[in-house]
C-alpha cells in the first residue's frame, strides 16, 4: 500500500496549496463580498516573477529561493492593489456585481497574456531549493519540496490566522466583514481595508505560486485551473471558514492525485470541478460555512 | 457642540429628511422623539456619515463634517451607537471595545495600553456585566448586554458627542431601567448626547431639551419639561 | 396566414416591438445587401462573413442568459464546442446529413444547458459564474481526453456540408447560414418580447418578487439556459461546417471571453448588438494584424481621449480631472505599445481584456445602448389600446375559492420562526376570514415582516403551520403559494426596475397564460388572444391604482409613491384572495398617502382580504376591520381598531410607553 500512502502525501501537499489560494478568496470575500476571478493569474505571476529572480529565464539567477520569496510577496501584494483599484473599486462604487465579475476576469486575461508575451507560452521547470532526491516516510517516497510546501502553507495560514486574531488591523478586517457600516462608525476606513484584503489575497496566491512551482511546471497558463480548483476548495470549506479551507484542500488534493494515478492524468482536474458543481448545487454555503439569513 | 442645519437625506429615490435643523450644546442631553418611521434614525445616520446627506450642513465643534465618510466623522470625535446595536458578533467583548477605540490606536497595537487602558477599565466599571464576559464572543451576549456593549464601545472613542439610537429597543423592563440609569450617569459625567427614542416619556425624563419629528421634519421643540407638559406631545407620544 | 396574424398582432406588442417595427426597413435592406454581398467580395471575406453570422447567432442566445437573466455565463465557449463536436461526430462517424445534425446538436447542447442550470436553484451571481467556468473547463478536458469519440487533440476534419446531394460551396453556405441567422434572430426576438422574455428579465430585476408573482425563478432560469445552450449548439454546428476542421483548443476560455466581449460591447438586450459585437470581434484580429492600421487607431484613441477631456473640461469645469487619469494612462499605453511592438497578434487577449474593462466602465450598455441614448422614451401613441378613454368600473377578479371553502381564509397556528437563537416569531396564531382586513402593527423588530415572509413561503417556519383556503402552505415554495392566490408587496420595493410599468403588471399576469413556447414563437391564435387579454387586463389594473398614464415608463423612473402603487397593481394581477401589504405608506408624502388610502378603500370595496403592515396609524385605523399588535414575535393584543388603540399594553409597548420600565409588555 505504499503507493496509496504516497498518493495521499502528494495529495496533501497539493491540497495545502489549494487551501492557501482559498484563503486568498476568503480574504477578499470577507471584506467586500467580491472574489478575484483572476486569482489563478496572481499565482502564476508570483511563480513567474519568482522564476525570473531565481532561474535563468531572465538572465538570472539574481537571488536564491529564500531571498526571492519576500520580494515575490511584495510584488504579489502590489498586484492585488492594482486589481482592487482597477477592477473592484469602480464596480463597488456603482454597485455592479456584473462589473466586478467581468473586470476581474478581464484583468486576469490581461495578466496571462502579458505573461505569455514576456515569458513565452511554454511550461518550464522551476529549480527546487531543496534536494530532489526523495525521502522515505511511512514507506512512501516523497520529495523534500512536497514537505516544504506543507510546512510553508501551514506557516502562512497560521500567520494569517494570527494576524487576523491578534493585530488591530486583523480585528478591523473581521469587523469590516461582519458589519461594514458599524466598522465605519468605529473609525475604520473600510475602503482601505478592502484594498488591503486584495493585497493580502494576491500575496497568498503569489506565495502559493512559488511554493507549488518547484513540484510542477511553471508557465503562463498554470494559474487558471489552479484558481478554479482553489475556488472549489473555498466553496467546499465555506467562504467564511479557515479550517474548512484546509479540510477542503486536503479532500481535493488527495482526490486529485488518486484520480490521476488510477484513471489518467488527463482527468486529474475533473474530480475537483465536479465536486465544485455538486457542492454548489447541494450545499452552497459549504460544509463549514454558516447560512446567512436573507432579508426581504 | 453639534449643529445641524437644513439636513436632507434619504435612501435611493426616497427622501426621508426634509430639512432638519437642531443643536446639541456641550454637556447637554438632547432627545429626538417621534413615531416609528419619522426619520429619527435617518437623521443620526446622515450625521455620522452612514448615509450621504443630499443637502444641509453638519458641524461638530465648529468643524464642518457634512458628507464625510463615517470613519472620518469618527476620527473627528463623534460616536454613534446605531439602531439595532450592530456589535461585532464574531469577536470577543474585549475586541469590540478595542475596536471602539480604533481611532485612538496606531497600527499594530492590539491590546489596550497607554491612555486607552484607563478608558477600558472605566467602561468595564460602568458596565460590570461586561467585565465578567469580556472574553466571551459578543454574539453570545443577551440583548441587554449587547446594548451595554454597544454603548461602551461608543464611549471608547472618547467622543465629543455621543449619538444613541434607540438604546431601549427590544429590552426587558429591568434592563431598560438600567440603560437609562447609565445614560443619566453619563450625563452627570458631562458627556454630550443626542438620544433617539421611541419611548418619549423616558427620553424626556433624562434629557435637557427635546425635538419632535414627524414625516422627516421637526414639528416641535422645547425644553424637556415643556414638552412633557405639551398637550400635543402627550396625546401623540406619551399615550395619556 | 401567419403573415396575417403577425399584422394583426403588431398593434399591441409594446415597446420593443415598436422599436423593431421601426427598424423593419433597415433589417430588410440589410438582408438585401447581405444577399448581394458574395458577388462583390472574395472568398476570404465571405468566410469571415459566415463567421460573423455564426457568432451573432450564438450571441442571440448568450444574450438570453447574460442580458435578460443577468447571469454571467463562462460556459458558452464550451457549449459552442459541444455543438461543433456533435455535428462533427455525427457527420463523420455516422454520416448524418448536414441538416439533421443541426437539430441534433441543439438537442445535445440544450441537455447540457439544463445540467448547467441545475445548481442555479441555489446559487447565482459569482457562484453561478464559477459553476459555468467549471463546466466549461470539464467540457474542454473531456473533449480532449475522450479520443475514441473526438479524436482527442488531433481534431476532426469534416466534409463540406451537403444539401440534397449537393456539396455547398463557401458562397452557397453563406446563404444557408444567413437564412438561419435571420430565422434565429426573428424567433429569439419573438421569444424575448413575449412573456418568456419578460420572465427572464424579471429574474434579474428581483428574483424574490418574481417568485412571489408566481414566476418560478428556478424554472425560468433553467429554461433560459436551455434555450441559450441550444442556440449555442446550433452556432457550433454551423461553425464546424464552416471551418471543416475542429480541435479541442478552438473552444477554450479565450473563446468564451471573446463572446462575452462581443455581447457587452455590441449591447445587451438587443438584436442589433450581437451583430455589431460579432462583427467587431471577428474583424478586430484583422486590424491587429495590420500594425500600420493599429498605429492609426492608437493615434485616434489618443486624440479622442484628449479632445473629450478638453471639451468636457471646457464645458463642465476641470474638477473632474481625476476621473480622466485611467483613460489617459490607457490611451498613452496604447500609443506607446503600438510603436514599440511590431506585431499585435500576440497581444490580442490583452486588447480584448482592456476592451472589456473599457466597456464595463464607460460603455455599460454597449454600442447599441450608446446609440439609443437621448432618444425619447416610447410614447403612449405606441399603445393603441390605451386610447380606450373612459374606463368602466373595475372589477377585481378573484379565484372564488374563498366563498366555497368553509372556515377561515388564512389560519396561522403556533408558528415559531427562529434564526439561530433569536425567535423572531414566538408561537404566533391568528385567523383571517375572507374579505377581512387585518392591520398588523408593532415596534421595529417585532416580527411583522418575518410573518409576511413566512406566509409567502420565503421562510419556512421552524414549527407550526399556516393554512390558506384550507390547505397547508407552510413549506411550499413562494411560487406555489402565490399561484394559490396569495399576493404581496415589499417593504423595500422589489419592482422590476428596467421593465416598463405595464410589463411589471404583465409579470403578475403570467399565471393566466396557457399557451406554450411553440405557440408563442409561431404567434398561434391562442397566444395572440391571451397576450391581448393580458395587456388589456394590465391596463385595467394600472387604471385601478391610477397609473394608466405611466404604462410605458420604466418602473425605476417613476416617483417613489407611484412605485408603491405599481407594486400593488402588480400584486393584484395575481387575482389574489389575500393581499399582503408591507408598509405601503413608508416614505410617502401626505398627498401620496391619501391616494394610497383611496386605493386601499377601493380594494376593500371589492371584498378582497388584506393584511396591512403599517406604521402610519391613520392608514391602519381607517382601513382595518381588525388590528393585531405584535411585540417580540408574539401577539400582545388584537381586536377592533379603536379597542386596540386604547389597550393599555399596546400603548406601553408601541404607541409610546409611559414609565420607562413599563415597556415591552412581556
Amino acid at each position: 500500500m505504499n503507493i496509496l500512502t504516497q498518493l495521499v502525501l502528494s495529495g496533501m501537499a497539493l491540497g495545502m496549496i489549494y487551501a492557501v489560494i482559498a484563503f486568498g478568496y476568503q480574504s477578499t470575500f470577507a471584506t467586500s463580498g467580491t472574489l478575484n476571478f483572476g486569482q489563478g493569474e496572481a499565482l502564476m505571476l508570483g511563480a513567474m516573477t519568482g522564476l525570473s529572480l531565481t532561474g535563468e529565464i531572465m538572465g538570472g539567477p539574481y537571488l536564491n529561493y529564500w531571498l526571492m520569496v519576500p520580494v515575490v510577496l511584495v510584488i504579489g501584494s502590489l498586484q492585488g492593489l492594482v486589481v482592487e483599484f482597477l477592477a473592484v473599486r469602480p464596480a463597488l462604487r456603482i454597485h455592479s456585481e456584473f462589473g466586478w465579475i467581468m473586470s476581474t476576469i478581464a484583468l486576469g486575461i490581461i495578466f496571462r497574456n502579458v505573461a505569455e508575451n514576456v515569458w513565452g507560452r511554454d511550461d518550464v521547470p522551476f529549480p527546487s531549493p531543496l534536494p530532489t532526491t526523495p525521502v522515505h516516510i511511512l514507506g512512501a517516497n516523497i520529495l523534500p519540496m512536497e514537505l516544504g510546501v506543507m510546512v510553508g502553507a501551514l506557516l502562512l495560514m497560521g500567520l494569517m490566522e494570527l494576524f487576523n486574531r491578534r493585530t488591530l488591523y486583523g480585528k478591523a478586517v473581521v469587523a469590516t466583514s461582519s458589519d461594514r457600516g458599524a466598522a465605519g462608525l468605529m473609525g475604520i476606513d473600510t475602503r482601505a481595508v478592502i484594498a488591503f484584503s486584495y493585497a493580502l489575497s494576491s500575496l497568498t496566491a503569489a506565495f502559493a505560486g512559488v511554493l507549488i512551482a518547484p513540484i510542477t511546471l511553471t508557465g503562463a497558463s498554470m494559474g487558471s485551473v489552479l484558481g478554479l480548483k482553489a475556488f472549489a476548495v473555498a466553496i467546499i470549506g465555506g467562504l467564511t471558514s479557515g479550517m474548512g479551507a484546509v479540510v477542503g484542500g486536503l479532500i481535493l488534493g488527495i482526490a486529485e492525485t488518486t484520480t490521476g494515478f488510477y484513471f489518467s492524468t488527463g482527468y486529474k482536474d475533473v474530480p475537483g470541478l465536479i465536486l465544485l458543481l455538486l457542492i454548489l448545487a447541494w450545499k452552497p454555503n459549504g460544509l463549514f460555512g454558516r447560512a446567512a439569513v436573507q432579508k426581504f | 457642540m453639534l449643529e445641524i442645519e437644513g439636513l436632507e437625506a434619504g435612501y435611493g429615490p426616497v427622501r426621508v429628511l426634509h430639512g432638519i435643523s437642531l443643536k446639541v450644546p456641550k454637556g447637554r442631553v438632547v432627545t429626538l422623539i417621534g413615531a416609528n418611521g419619522a426619520g429619527k434614525s435617518t437623521t443620526l445616520r446622515a450625521v455620522s456619515g452612514m448615509i450621504q446627506p443630499t443637502a444641509g450642513q453638519v458641524r461638530l465643534a465648529g468643524k464642518n463634517i457634512t458628507g464625510l465618510p463615517a470613519h472620518r466623522v469618527a476620527q473627528a470625535g463623534l460616536a454613534h451607537s446605531p439602531e439595532g446595536r450592530r456589535i461585532f458578533p464574531n469577536q470577543s467583548v474585549r475586541d469590540n471595545l478595542i475596536l471602539g477605540a480604533y481611532t485612538r490606536l496606531t497600527f499594530g497595537h492590539s491590546r489596550p495600553r497607554g491612555d486607552i487602558s484607563g478608558d477600558f477599565e472605566r467602561a468595564l466599571d460602568l458596565f460590570p456585566r461586561l467585565r465578567e464576559r469580556q472574553y466571551q464572543l459578543a454574539g453570545t451576549l443577551s440583548g441587554g448586554e449587547q446594548q451595554m456593549l454597544a454603548m461602551a464601545r461608543a464611549l471608547m472613542l472618547n467622543p465629543d458627542v455621543l449619538l444613541l439610537d434607540e438604546p431601549s429597543l427590544g429590552l426587558a423592563p429591568v434592563l431598560v431601567e438600567e440603560v437609562f440609569h447609565i445614560i443619566r450617569r453619563l450625563k452627570s459625567e458631562g458627556i454630550t448626547m443626542l438620544l433617539v427614542e421611541q419611548f418619549a416619556h423616558a427620553a424626556l425624563a433624562v434629557a435637557d431639551y427635546g425635538f419632535v419629528m414627524e414625516n422627516g421634519r421637526i414639528v416641535l421643540e422645547g425644553s424637556a419639561t415643556e414638552l412633557q407638559r405639551d398637550e400635543q406631545v402627550k396625546s401623540a407620544y406619551l399615550g395619556h | 396566414m401567419g403573415c396575417l396574424v403577425a399584422r394583426r398582432f403588431k398593434s399591441f406588442e409594446g415597446v420593443r416591438r415598436v422599436k423593431f417595427r421601426g427598424s423593419w426597413l433597415w433589417w430588410g435592406m440589410a438582408l438585401l445587401g447581405l444577399a448581394l454581398l458574395p458577388r462583390e467580395i472574395n472568398e476570404y471575406y465571405i468566410h469571415q462573413g459566415v463567421l460573423i453570422a455564426i457568432y451573432a447567432i450564438l450571441l442571440f442566445g448568450l444574450d438570453v442568459v447574460v442580458g435578460y437573466t443577468g447571469e454571467v455565463s463562462l460556459a458558452h465557449g464550451a457549449l459552442f464546442g459541444i455543438g461543433a463536436y456533435t455535428a462533427g461526430i455525427l457527420s463523420t462517424k455516422t454520416a448524418w446529413p448536414f441538416l439533421a445534425t443541426l437539430p441534433a446538436s441543439m438537442a445535445v447542447t440544450a441537455f447540457f444547458g439544463g445540467v448547467l442550470a441545475l445548481p442555479a436553484l441555489r446559487v447565482r451571481g459569482p457562484y453561478l459564474a464559477m459553476v459555468t467556468l467549471a463546466f466549461g473547463t470539464i467540457a474542454q478536458i473531456l473533449i480532449n481526453e475522450m479520443d475514441f469519440l473526438t479524436n482527442g487533440p488531433l481534431g476532426i476534419s469534416l466534409q463540406k456540408p451537403d444539401l440534397w446531394g449537393h456539396a455547398l460551396e463557401e458562397s452557397e453556405y453563406y446563404y444557408v447560414v444567413l437564412a438561419i441567422f435571420f430565422l434565429t434572430g426573428f424567433l429569439i426576438h419573438r421569444l424575448l418580447i413575449s412573456r418568456f422574455g419578460r420572465a427572464f428579465e424579471a429574474l434579474h430585476g428581483s428574483p424574490v418578487a418574481a417568485d412571489c408573482m408566481g414566476v418560478s425563478v428556478y424554472r425560468y432560469k433553467v429554461l433560459a439556459f436551455v434555450v441559450s445552450a441550444a442556440i449555442a449548439g446550433l452556432a457550433g454546428s454551423l461553425f464546424s461546417f464552416n471551418e471543416l476542421f475542429i480541435a479541442p483548443n478552438s473552444f477554450n476560455f479565450e473563446l468564451t471571453i471573446t463572446f462575452l466581449l462581443a455581447l457587452i460591447m455590441g449591447g445587451r438586450k438587443s438584436r442589433l448588438g450581437p451583430v455589431l459585437g460579432a462583427a467587431i470581434v471577428v474583424l478586430l484580429p484583422n486590424i491587429l494584424d495590420d500594425i500600420q492600421l493599429f498605429r492609426w487607431l492608437a493615434h485616434g484613441v489618443m486624440l479622442g481621449v484628449l479632445g473629450l477631456f478638453l471639451w468636457r473640461g471646457w464645458k463642465q469645469g476641470w474638477n473632474h480631472w481625476k476621473s480622466w487619469i485611467i483613460p489617459g494612462i490607457g490611451a498613452l499605453a496604447l500609443e506607446i505599445s503600438s510603436h514599440r511592438l511590431q506585431d499585435m497578434t500576440d497581444w490580442r487577449l490583452t486588447i480584448f481584456g482592456a476592451l472589456i474593462l473599457f466597456v464595463v466602465y464607460y460603455l455599460q450598455n454597449g454600442i447599441v445602448g450608446w446609440l439609443r441614448q437621448g432618444k425619447p422614451a416610447v410614447t403612449e401613441a405606441d399603445f393603441p389600446l390605451s386610447g380606450e378613454g373612459a374606463v368602466q368600473p373595475v372589477e377585481l377578479e378573484r379565484r372564488s375559492v374563498a366563498q366555497t371553502t368553509p372556515g377561515p381564509l388564512l389560519q396561522v397556528s403556533h408558528v415559531v420562526m427562529s434564526f439561530g437563537g433569536l425567535r423572531a416569531l414566538n408561537d404566533l396564531s391568528c385567523e383571517l376570514a375572507p374579505g377581512q382586513i387585518l392591520g398588523l402593527i408593532g415596534p421595529n423588530g417585532s416580527g411583522k415582516s418575518t410573518l409576511m415572509n413566512v406566509l409567502t413561503g420565503l421562510y419556512v417556519p421552524t414549527s407550526g403551520e399556516v393554512r390558506f383556503k384550507g390547505q397547508r402552505i407552510s413549506g411550499k415554495s413562494p411560487t406555489r403559494i402565490a399561484l394559490r392566490g396569495l399576493a404581496r408587496t415589499f417593504q423595500n420595493l422589489q419592482l422590476f426596475g428596467d421593465m416598463t410599468v405595464l410589463e411589471n403588471v404583465l409579470i403578475g399576469l403570467n399565471h393566466r397564460y396557457r399557451s406554450g413556447m411553440t405557440e408563442t414563437l409561431l404567434h398561434l391564435p391562442r397566444f395572440v388572444r391571451e397576450e391581448k387579454a393580458a395587456r388589456a387586463r394590465a391596463r385595467v389594473l394600472l387604471d385601478f391604482v391610477g397609473l394608466a398614464g405611466e404604462a410605458s415608463r420604466e418602473a425605476r423612473h417613476l416617483p417613489y409613491g407611484q412605485q408603491r402603487l405599481l407594486e400593488i397593481a402588480r400584486a393584484l394581477a395575481l387575482d389574489p384572495d389575500l393581499l399582503l401589504l408591507d408598509e405601503p405608506a413608508a416614505g410617502l408624502t401626505s398627498a401620496e398617502i391619501e391616494r394610497l388610502i383611496a386605493v386601499l378603500h377601493k380594494i376593500k370595496g371589492q371584498g378582497l382580504a388584506l393584511i396591512l403592515i403599517e406604521h402610519h396609524m391613520d392608514v391602519v385605523m381607517s382601513v382595518s376591520d381588525q388590528v393585531m399588535v405584535l411585540d417580540s414575535g408574539r401577539c400582545i393584543a388584537s381586536g377592533l381598531p379603536h379597542e386596540v388603540r386604547h389597550d393599555a399594553a399596546v400603548i406601553k409597548a408601541y404607541l409610546g410607553g409611559g414609565e420607562e420600565a413599563q415597556h415591552a409588555g412581556n
